[in-house]
């Protein structure tokens, strides 16, 4: 016992046992290099399951919404939960683009057939609702299985790396779970205002070309699928007023619609302008107004294509105003900058069209977004 | 285990209506079924008249702790 004692310097027993203690440590450090790298995946696999805890609490409230808001229109034969897993999980397969001739009117092929698709799901859950109901209805599904998506995906990295002990597969999940859990939240909150039918900050576009024409004169048809136009006259000009039918949740087919309209009326349109809503970078104000050129309309790029390639072929200058929110702003019930943009927009557009459209000349102006909560003036 | 409280709260917007006779505006807090540009009987607080329309549904911005921004 004494050489203890003499490797302790002659200590008591406490003291042996606490060096005793540090040495095995330190041996574990040189036997096992990996052990710190262990105890830091520990703790980062720690940290992302408590937020995949949170996404599934999110995920679950959201599908719990969805069917709750479906039953007040289904009927008591219809199974409503199982009809909604199975649209949860349901997928849109894109287009190959090894050879891309063509992908545009591809993809609007396949989009156009799953929204159609989707909708008609959506009408067979949910037969006592009507048509506007039905487009809200179809936008709430569409936000469950987002977040559905969202929480898999997660879940899946979270697996993976847990499983195969990998620590640069769970970093990359822990450094982008801050942004993913904003956006997360932000479809939590989407869901409850298309469940209720409110305005969201997407629709600032439509709704600024609504306060554009309301009380005008004006003729309101239908020129594509959820898409309307309105034909006024303002000093002069022809306005012909294009967005998504409301106040039901959609986004129409601007695209189709400018497209149609150019057709239609020839050389007499003489600008194309397009009010969006866009995302602002950090540090930027929130309802911040962009004038610029080109065509302001995100998606996946079908009607921005559509409107791009009519406006080329026949010459007519493309004018944009971008209204700056968030990507939780864009999803969530609007933002009081966001509705006050509007009504600012309103004046720009008014005084570009007098800047620089002729008088007798028409000009198509397109609010683009989503007209949940926003009624036709 | 994640509870309620553990979550942020959803806002609900309020519904701005403006009296089509006198033009006073007024707000409540949102009901569903509202949409704006919607006409409804609500009765105007200032003439009594009893249709009012919506002219917007959106969150009140909660105001801002006066601190210095660097950018």
């Amino acid at each position: 016992m004494s050489w203890l004692f003499q490797f302790a310097g002659g200590q008591d027993l406490l003291s042996i046992l606490m060096s005793l203690f540090w040495f095995i440590f330190m041996l574990i450090f040189l036997i096992y290099p990996t052990f710190s790298q262990k105890i830091q995946l520990s703790y980062m696999l720690r940290d992302v399951e408590k937020k995949l805890l949170k996404l599934k609490y999110f995920r679950d409230e959201v599908r719990k919404r969805t069917i709750d808001h479906l039953n007040k229109y289904s009927d008591g034969n219809i199974e409503v939960d199982k009809g909604v897993d199975r649209l949860l999980g349901s997928v849109v397969i894109e287009p190959i683009d090894r050879d891309p001739y063509g992908i545009m009117y591809k993809l609007e092929h396949i989009v156009n057939t799953w929204e159609e698709t989707f909708e008609n799901e959506v009408k067979a859950l949910c037969p006592k609702a009507d048509e506007k109901t039905v487009k809200t209805l179809t936008n709430l599904v569409e936000v469950a299985r987002g977040l559905d998506y969202i929480y898999r995906i997660i879940r899946h990295y979270y697996l993976l790396g847990k499983k195969t002990a990998n620590i640069y597969t769970v970093l990359q999940v822990q450094m982008i779970l801050p942004q993913v859990m904003e956006i997360a939240n932000a479809y939590r909150q989407a869901s409850y205002a298309f469940a209720q039918g409110q305005p969201i900050g997407d629709g600032v576009g439509v709704l600024a070309v609504a306060k554009l024409v309301d009380g005008m004169e004006k003729k309101t048809y239908e020129i594509a699928k959820d898409t309307i136009v309105q034909e006024a006259f303002w000093n002069g000009r022809k306005l012909l007023v294009l967005r998504a039918k409301g106040p039901g949740g959609a986004v129409g087919k601007p695209g189709e619609g400018v497209k149609k309209l150019i057709e239609a009326e020839g050389d007499r349109v003489k600008a194309v302008i397009t009010i969006d809503a866009g995302l602002k970078l950090e540090g930027e104000e929130s309802g911040k107004i962009i004038e610029g050129v080109g065509a302001a309309i995100g998606g996946i790029g079908v009607e921005r294509y559509k409107i791009e390639e009519i406006s080329k072929a026949k010459g007519i200058p493309l004018y944009a105003f971008v209204i700056y929110e968030s990507i939780a702003e864009a999803i969530t019930p609007m933002r009081e900058n966001i509705a006050k943009a509007a009504e600012k927009v309103v004046e720009k557009i008014k005084n570009l069209i007098l800047e620089k459209i002729d008088d007798g000349a028409t000009v198509i102006v397109a609010g683009i977004g989503n007209t949940v909560g926003i009624g036709i003036t | 285990m994640i509870s309620g409280r553990d979550v942020e709260k959803i806002p609900t917007p309020l519904t701005h209506m403006k009296c089509l006779k006198c033009g006073t505006i007024n707000s409540r807090p949102f009901k569903e079924g509202d949409y704006v540009f919607k006409e409804v009987e609500e009765k105007c607080p200032k003439c009594g008249h009893n249709k009012m329309r919506i002219i917007g549904i959106y969150v009140k911005e909660k105001k801002e702790k006066r601190r210095v921004k660097l950018f």
